[in-house]
């Protein structure tokens, strides 16, 4: 099969959600060949990018990108240990977790899985994650964004304090602001002076690359 | 100030303009409202005999038919007194009613005289019921908006509320619930022709926020990680220091919680169900905007409880409205769309039951994809119902007013579905069993006995298999209230039930995202489904 082809293939595959054609795929190029990073940049990537949009529009919803997931890691897990040398471009690395206090975070992993495919350098703190971790971890990993998420209410305080601490460190500049989930809105996000929120996951990822001055 | 005067006796006075139910409600005289004087149950008819009256409005026109607006009859809380004025009072029910929990179990009664009341405290609604202690009837009962909605609609945005006004704020909340139980209580005791301080006893059945907030509780750890409550044991308190109009020395029972979001309704709901001495594999489950969940199988009782959220109640929708007058209950799609209204009004929304039968229908109909996803607007069947909605589909049910089913409807509604049958999936792997192994599903609750079998298994809430197993228990958490209002032996057995159930927290579950995921899968078998 040409390279575009098995491309093309393994784009498709990722979109249908087929993880053992995507391995097999994947396998099959290792065996032609293909630059192990070739493959995850113009097969595995540009499929979950159509995941996404899909997801925009409706077609998709959380089973279905998370099932396509599934397959995106299948295909990492093959191709990643064949990389010659982890590239050195700038990738835009971001701090994500669910605030103290809450432990759901099945739209937390939603953005998580967005951003690793739109090529996101992600670390993930899970959940319940105490508020002062979000910012060491952003100043030890040089970080660009940090990335909030809450399902309650009771918990979006947090988000506030967050970026309260940044002001106290006098480092809120050096940091964007993302919040996100079921209760906040547009209308908390600027009272509490967060620098973005979106209400779903693949357009939080647009937004990052917006704020980065990436053009998608 | 003008003269209302009552056939068969009695008179009273308001001021002019007044509404003719407030009127008679602070004259003590009549109290039947369930829809709290908003026009829309017409359960508050009064016949207007002579005199002056405000002119019928549009929502009487459409409650009352034509022979009862020829004979006067109104409205009492669409009427306004506009000077003196004769009415007739509607006849009083005769005989006890039965409860409408329809599964009362057989327990033995305190040996007492006097009456008491039974209480079903809900987020949403709070429902009162008079009960002769004695003779174990219901003689009436009444219910109310839960009057803490002004600060949320949900417990998390109120216990928000006492994270940011602390004990002004439990004060309030605590406050809002007593003085609609007292309303209630007068309303009832009138009816009744007693008076408060007769009350010997009040049980309350409540969720674990609602139980804390009732008893001037902060509710605060319920509403963060690890949801811990204040107090999970039975309460017995003292009614007047609460502030409730009954005897001086009546006592509040409080009905024991099992865990957070396991509430005194669901001990209730599972002591009235009989769950502790059941033998038999049984699924109960109460469906709200919190689903709760318990299984009984070889001698345990797991529970979970699921954050199905506000969907299957009509809420985040976007033809949604609450049950009541002109929401399309229920939708038949069979070469055209049939809507069933409430009251046989014109249509004007999609109450829960309403959504959830828009959804079945659309999924037997072949309009929607196994992933909820609508098919294309050209693979469409007939009739066809599908145009486009932006970079979306809609399903267009009704022309005018429009009543239609959006994409991201259906998501609401899969979001709730998996919900809910991911929560009894965990609990049937905690246990080890398979859904065919179920003896028994009941569904409780007020809102589930709304919800038809061909509905909850149409849209894979429940499997199909399940459908010759399905039990609805009614308001199982009044039932149990009363339960507790009259019997000793019922309190100290919920105390010892209460214990035993094992909560299991459905977000920690290892693997719980996929399963999740899973249940959300609309139930479409594979030939039908030609155009995946």
């Amino acid at each position: 099969m040409n390279k575009e082809d098995l491309f093309q293939q393994i784009s498709d595959n990722v979109v249908e959600m087929e993880d053992e054609a995507v391995e097999e795929l994947c396998e099959q190029s290792l065996r032609q060949g293909i630059d192990a990073a070739e493959t995850i940049n113009c097969g595995l990537i540009p499929g979950m990018d159509r995941v996404g949009t899909l997801y925009e529009e409706g077609e998709y919803f959380l089973p279905e990108v998370l099932t396509a997931s599934f397959a995106l890691n299948a295909g990492l897990d093959i191709l990643r240990p064949h990389i010659k040398k982890e590239e050195n471009k700038e990738r835009i690395r971001l701090v994500i977790g669910v605030v103290e206090g809450d432990t759901h975070d099945i739209g937390k992993n939603l953005v998580k899985i967005m951003s690793e495919s739109a090529g996101f350098e992600v670390i993930d703190l899970g959940r319940d994650v105490p508020l002062d971790r979000f910012i060491d971890t952003a100043e030890k990993e040089h970080c660009d964004f940090i990335c909030l998420s809450t399902l309650m209410t009771t918990t979006m305080p947090g988000m506030k304090t967050v970026i309260d601490h940044l002001k106290e460190r006098n480092i809120r500049d050096k940091y964007k602001v993302m919040i996100g989930g079921g209760p906040v809105s547009q209308k908390f996000a600027d009272e509490i002076g967060a620098d973005a929120y979106t209400v779903d996951a693949a357009s939080a990822v647009r937004k990052m690359k917006e704020l980065k001055g990436i053009l998608s | 100030m003008p003269t209302i005067n009552i056939e068969g006796g009695g008179s009273l006075s308001c001021r002019s303009g007044c509404i003719l139910l407030d009127a008679l409600l602070s004259g003590n005289t009549f109290s039947e409202s369930p829809c709290g004087g908003r026009g829309l149950c017409g359960k508050c008819r009064v016949t207007v005999l002579s005199g002056a009256v405000s002119e019928i409005t549009p929502d009487e026109l459409r409650l009352l038919d034509k022979e009862e607006i020829k004979q006067g009859v109104r409205l009492s809380c669409m009427t306004k007194v506009l000077g003196d004025c004769s009415i007739r009072l509607p006849k009083k029910e005769s005989g006890h009613r039965i409860l409408t929990g329809g599964l009362l179990p057989e327990f033995d009664r305190d040996p007492l005289k006097g009456f008491g009341i039974a209480a079903d405290i809900g987020t949403t609604t709070i429902a009162l019921s008079l009960l002769d202690l004695e003779s174990g009837k219901e003689l009436f009962s009444a219910s109310d908006i839960n009057p803490q909605k002004i600060y949320g609609q949900d417990v998390l945005t109120r216990i928000s509320y006492e994270m940011e006004h602390g004990t002004k704020a439990v004060a309030d909340l605590q406050s809002a619930v007593i003085d609609c139980m007292n309303l209630l209580i007068s309303r009832l005791c009138n009816k009744a022709g007693i008076s408060p301080e007769q009350i010997l006893r009040i049980s309350v059945a409540a969720n674990c926020c609602m139980t804390h907030m009732l008893l001037g509780i902060n509710a605060e750890t319920l509403g963060r990680s690890p949801y811990q409550p204040v107090f999970t044991e039975a309460k017995t308190v003292s009614a007047a220091a609460l502030g409730l109009k009954a005897g001086k020395d009546t006592l509040l029972y409080c009905l024991p919680q099992i865990s957070a979001y396991l509430g005194g309704d669901i001990t209730a709901g599972a002591s009235a169900c009989r769950l502790f001495e059941e033998t038999r594999t049984v699924l109960f489950i109460d469906i709200g905007t919190n689903g709760e969940i318990l299984l009984t199988h070889g001698g345990r009782i797991l529970g979970c409880s699921c954050a199905a959220g506000p969907a299957l109640e009509g809420m985040n929708i976007s033809c949604g409205m609450r049950a009541a007058e002109g929401a399309v209950e229920d939708v038949l799609i069979h070469r055209a769309v049939t809507l069933n209204t409430i009251g046989d009004a014109p249509p004007s929304g999609l109450c829960g039951s309403g959504i959830l039968a828009s959804v079945r229908e659309l999924i037997k109909g072949g309009y929607i994809k196994k992933t909820g996803a609508f098919v294309s607007c050209e693979l469409q069947p007939e009739p066809r119902l599908l145009i486009p909605d932006g970079s979306r589909r809609k399903a267009v049910l009704c022309g005018t007013p429009e009543i239609s089913v959006t994409q991201e409807d259906i998501r609401q509604v899969q979001l709730a579905k998996g919900a809910i049958l991911s929560g009894f999936t965990v609990l049937l792997r905690e246990a080890g069993i398979s859904m065919e192994e179920l003896d028994l599903v009941i569904v409780a609750g007020q809102f589930g006995s709304h919800l038809p079998v061909s509905s909850l298994t149409g849209i894979g809430l429940l499997p199909e298999c399940l459908s010759d197993r399905i039990l609805y228990a009614g308001n199982t958490s009044k039932t149990g209230a009363v339960m507790a209002l009259l019997s000793e032996k019922e309190r100290k057995k919920m105390e010892h039930l209460a214990k035993q159930i094992d909560h299991i927290d459905l977000v920690t579950t290892k693997g719980y995202e996929q399963i999740f995921a899973q249940c959300m899968a609309f139930p479409i078998k594979a030939k039908e489904n030609k155009h995946e």
